[in-house]
């Protein structure tokens, strides 16, 4: 026998706006026939319904605070659900726009029946603030039509479910609206009646809809779910309740995103290096950030740091309306050592440290530097990125003065030559390139490194130091 | 006259000899004059400031200390050096260059801010800062973070004559054919002396004028 638990969420994206709204508003959302088709429970002792028109509950009304149906973000709220859930059940598929089929036969024996798994279940749920109505059937179908009519049943005794099922009305299957009237008309006003009938009998008068549905219905027919998987990483978004200019008051609302990466980060017991924050404007291509941790990092206080950093240099070109963080991979934890009998106390490594230097001075601003096993000064030095370890050894030149000038200046005092000449030549074929270098000290005291081309011309590319 | 005294030494502007001599904490430095005239070497922590023309020698005094430093592990960051520094010079002088991080900012708030975030780290042995001006509260800050994190903050500056900046020691250099003159300022826990000569002909044969180098080779150009 299998078990199925379906849960209705009748105002999902109401729910996930309200805490931005004042207690006590009414609120509803329409869709674009201008139909309300969420509400909260001030708005209902207003008088206002379902499938209401925007006029109707306006005229009862007039405070009515309204937003406009997006069905993407009510299907990332959804998915957002599931993914919570899915910590504490394994099978959950997505029914769009509002409901979740959960599939309870494995985990009954993990929680050890019905009542241990929603005590479980139901805990999360309450947590996150969704209103919800639910109920259990033998299959998906069952399930959805009793969660539609807000039953909240949790039950797994077959008999009991199947006098439920009988007493359904029409109303809440999912035929047609059309099929349900042909019906209606024929005298059938609950799914028991429905049930009664010879399949054959209905296959004369109806088309294969009302079929497939009763089969699917009794169980009869095999019923197909898309089982979610986890996603591999973070990517969650949210809309700002007013619109913000400053970068600096992005971070309350941001900080809430990091948590709920914390939150997963732990769960793994990952980290992650790099994270995406997409700034949505009203009418602009949203502007993306991409900000750094060397070291990788789970904390939200440390991210948030960082992403501070980063937001100061940030100029928005016009106010920000929403927020979405996304990380594409995780990496496992690794601890890092440290010397137990240092004196002083190391409040970051320097990963971290060169993170956050970054985060605010850009990536270019710090690098390392590393040698290359080259003649000609200016290919032999390079800046790197940072804290990189050497992969080749090579020895270094003596001779060499402390900075090099990226550009060459031509000689324009008197030096005193003191060494030289030392002639680099990058190719043998090119030996018109070649040049003499010279160590000289100039008159108020400067020691230089000059060269010599071909052409017999002087020019000052290093200052010993 | 003892209220006044009080109020100085609370703002830090005062030193009293005695309880200084055990703060300052000496680390060799690889040049014998300087040693002895600075009482051991140069501070284990805190913020030199070096008043210095470019290219006379003032990194070569210092290079056997950043490099000593570094022998625990830490960094040696360079903020806003005036130009590319060398990885041959260095590395031919024993600095480890993964050791080593390069910050290059246009804005002297920047590279303040750079400074300070290193130093309060605990990743920095040594911090050179090439910057011109320091009022006196940025130099207290960055004195301070340098002192929690047993760090130096090397200031290397141009001569002027400015605000005389709360630090554990401060030298000006001037060119000299044979090393460099040296002239302390200030150091904590000591007197202000005469300006010395700091010999470099053992350490840096080439960089030396002698009878034996100077070649005939002399050159006006432009």
């Amino acid at each position: 026998m299998q078990l199925f638990l379906y849960l209705q969420f009748p105002s999902l994206q109401l729910d996930s706006l309200t805490s931005a709204f004042k207690p006590g508003q009414p609120l509803a959302v329409v869709d674009a026939k201008h139909h309300i088709i969420e509400l909260n429970a001030e708005a209902a002792a207003q008088g206002i319904a379902l499938n209401m028109s925007l006029g109707s509950a306006a005229a009862l009304c007039h405070q009515l605070e309204l937003v406009p149906y997006n069905p993407q973000q009510q299907q990332e709220v959804l998915q957002f659900v599931a993914q919570q859930l899915y910590q504490y059940s394994a099978d959950i598929a997505l029914d769009p726009p509002d409901g979740l089929y959960l599939r309870l036969n494995n985990m009954l024996s993990l929680y050890q029946g019905l009542a241990g798994y929603w005590q479980v279940l139901s805990a999360v749920l309450n947590g996150l603030a969704f209103h919800y109505h639910f109920a259990t059937g033998l299959t998906p179908y069952a399930a959805k039509c009793l969660a539609k009519q807000q039953r909240n049943v949790l039950e797994d005794d077959p008999v009991l479910l199947n006098k439920l099922l009988q007493k359904s009305p029409l109303s809440s299957t999912e035929l047609s609206i059309d099929l349900q009237q042909q019906l209606q008309r024929l005298g059938l006003k609950q799914l028991g009646q429905l049930l009664a009938l010879s399949a054959a009998e209905l296959a004369r008068r109806f088309d294969r809809a009302l079929l497939s549905y009763l089969g699917r219905l009794s169980g009869e027919f095999y019923h197909l779910l898309e089982y979610i998987q986890p996603e591999p990483g973070f990517s969650r978004a949210i809309e700002l309740m007013y619109d913000i200019d400053d970068t600096a008051k992005l971070c309350t609302p941001l900080q809430s995103l990091l948590m709920q990466l914390e939150q997963q980060l732990s769960r793994a017991n990952a980290v992650c290096h790099q994270l995406q924050l997409q700034i949505r404007f009203r009418h602009r291509p949203a502007q993306t950030l991409s900000i750094g941790s060397a070291q990788g990092e789970y904390r939200a206080a440390k991210w948030l740091r960082l992403c501070q950093l980063q937001l100061e240099t940030v100029r928005l070109s016009e106010p920000a309306v929403g927020l979405k963080l996304h990380v594409a991979r995780f990496f496992s934890q690794q601890s890092a050592t440290s010397s137990l009998f240092q004196s002083s106390a190391q409040t970051m490594s320097s990963l971290q440290l060169v993170s956050l230097l970054q985060a605010r001075l850009g990536h270019a601003a710090v690098s390392g530097l590393t040698l290359i096993d080259k003649h000609l000064p200016e290919v032999a030095n390079q800046q790197g990125s940072p804290l990189a370890q050497r992969s080749e050894v090579c020895s270094a030149l003596s001779q060499r003065p402390a900075f090099l000038l990226l550009q060459p200046s031509a000689l324009t005092e008197a030096v005193e030559i003191h060494s030289g000449p030392e002639r680099l030549c990058a190719n043998i074929w090119q030996l018109e390139q070649q040049r003499d270098y010279f160590i000289g000290r100039n008159t108020r005291g400067q020691w230089l490194w000059l060269y010599r081309t071909a052409q017999q011309q002087w020019f000052v590319q290093g200052l010993f130091s | 006259m003892s209220g006044l005294l009080e109020q100085l030494s609370r703002r830090q502007l005062l030193w009293s000899g005695s309880s200084q001599q055990a703060a300052y904490q000496a680390v060799a430095c690889g040049y014998a004059a300087l040693d002895v005239q600075l009482g051991g070497g140069l501070p284990a922590c805190g913020l030199i400031d070096i008043q210095t023309a470019q290219g006379i020698g003032e990194l070569r005094l210092l290079l056997p200390y950043l490099q000593q430093r570094l022998s625990d592990g830490r960094l040696l960051c360079l903020i806003t050096p005036p130009a590319l520094p060398c990885a041959d010079m260095l590395a031919a002088v024993g600095i480890e260059l993964t050791q080593l991080l390069i910050i290059n900012v246009t804005a002297g708030k920047d590279a303040l801010w750079a400074a300070e975030q290193c130093l309060q780290s605990g990743c920095a042995a040594s911090v050179l800062l090439w910057q011109q001006k320091l009022t006196l509260t940025q130099a207290r800050r960055l004195q301070l973070a340098a002192e929690q994190q047993q760090a130096t903050l090397l200031l290397l500056r141009r001569p002027s004559a400015g605000l005389n900046l709360p630090v554990t020691l401060s030298l000006e250099l001037s060119a000299h054919p044979q090393g460099l003159m040296v002239q302390v300022h200030k150091r904590k826990g000591g007197w202000p002396r005469a300006a010395f000569f700091v010999d470099m002909r053992q350490r840096w044969p080439l960089l030396c004028v002698t009878s034996a180098n100077t070649s005939d080779i002399q050159r006006k150009a432009g």
